[in-house]
């Protein structure tokens, strides 16, 4: 993540994440496409939230639904193995 | 009458021919319990993130089909009965469609797909065709570069 100084006081302010979905509104959250939904998951299969992530909360909520969708049909892991 | 999505994970050391025969049966379930099927999916075999019954492949299928709760839970039932299934997964994707209209754009699709086959099949055929010319073409091309070039080395060798 890339910070920016602005003050002289040394506050940082990050630079402003915009959701994924939002910007691009052809990408669609499907639960089969595990490939896509690999990148808002950490290496240990938690989902990762959206403060890191900058999805909007409407997204997230499809995206964590479609998630677990994936994990129940093992597309994608319950619990990640470190590599 | 509701639209569901179906997939599950077949056993991945079955015959080819004990799988079709699998297959066929789950169509068939769908057909007496008055479903529709609108698309049938064999993605193959797959790893699976995890493993289950100590397997770490299985053969997905995925269907989309129209049906009710009855036939949902029936086609789940057999699911649970046949060890040759390792899991599946049923997923609501419409609430109320029209049976009929559902029927017209399978029909529709049907014939959209042996259209763009044949559509396909002229447009190879025209492809090879062009190619063909196209070979030609260059042929003469290499042939008129070609015969400079050894004027050229018999100018040298003079």
């Amino acid at each position: 993540m890339t910070f920016q100084k602005r003050t002289p006081k040394k506050r940082f302010f990050q630079r402003r994440k915009v959701c994924r979905f939002c910007a691009d509104s052809t990408l669609e959250i499907n639960y089969k496409d595990a490939k896509e939904l690999r990148s808002f998951i950490t290496e240990r299969g938690k989902i990762i939230p959206r403060r890191i992530t900058g999805t909007c909360a409407k997204h997230q909520r499809v995206l964590s639904t479609a998630i677990k969708q994936a994990r129940t049909i093992a597309l994608l892991p319950y619990v990640g193995k470190l590599s | 009458m509701r639209m569901y999505e179906t997939i599950f994970i077949a056993d991945p050391d079955l015959q080819d021919e004990s799988r079709n025969t699998l297959f066929e049966k789950f169509k068939g379930i769908l057909g007496q319990e008055g479903g529709i099927l609108a698309n049938f999916d064999d993605w193959g075999n797959r790893k699976l993130a995890y493993e289950i019954a100590r397997k770490s492949r299985g053969h997905y299928v995925c269907m989309t089909y129209g049906g009710t709760g009855p036939l949902v839970a029936e086609l789940e039932r057999t699911f649970r009965l046949d060890d040759k299934i390792m899991k599946y997964m049923t997923i609501l994707l419409e609430k109320e469609i029209d049976p009929e209209a559902l029927q017209l754009q399978i029909d529709a699709e049907a014939t959209a797909k042996s259209e763009a086959d044949a559509a396909k099949a002229n447009a190879d055929a025209e492809a090879a065709q062009s190619e063909k010319v196209a070979q030609a073409a260059e042929a003469e091309k290499v042939a008129e570069t070609v015969e400079p070039v050894t004027q050229e080395d018999e100018e040298e060798e003079n």
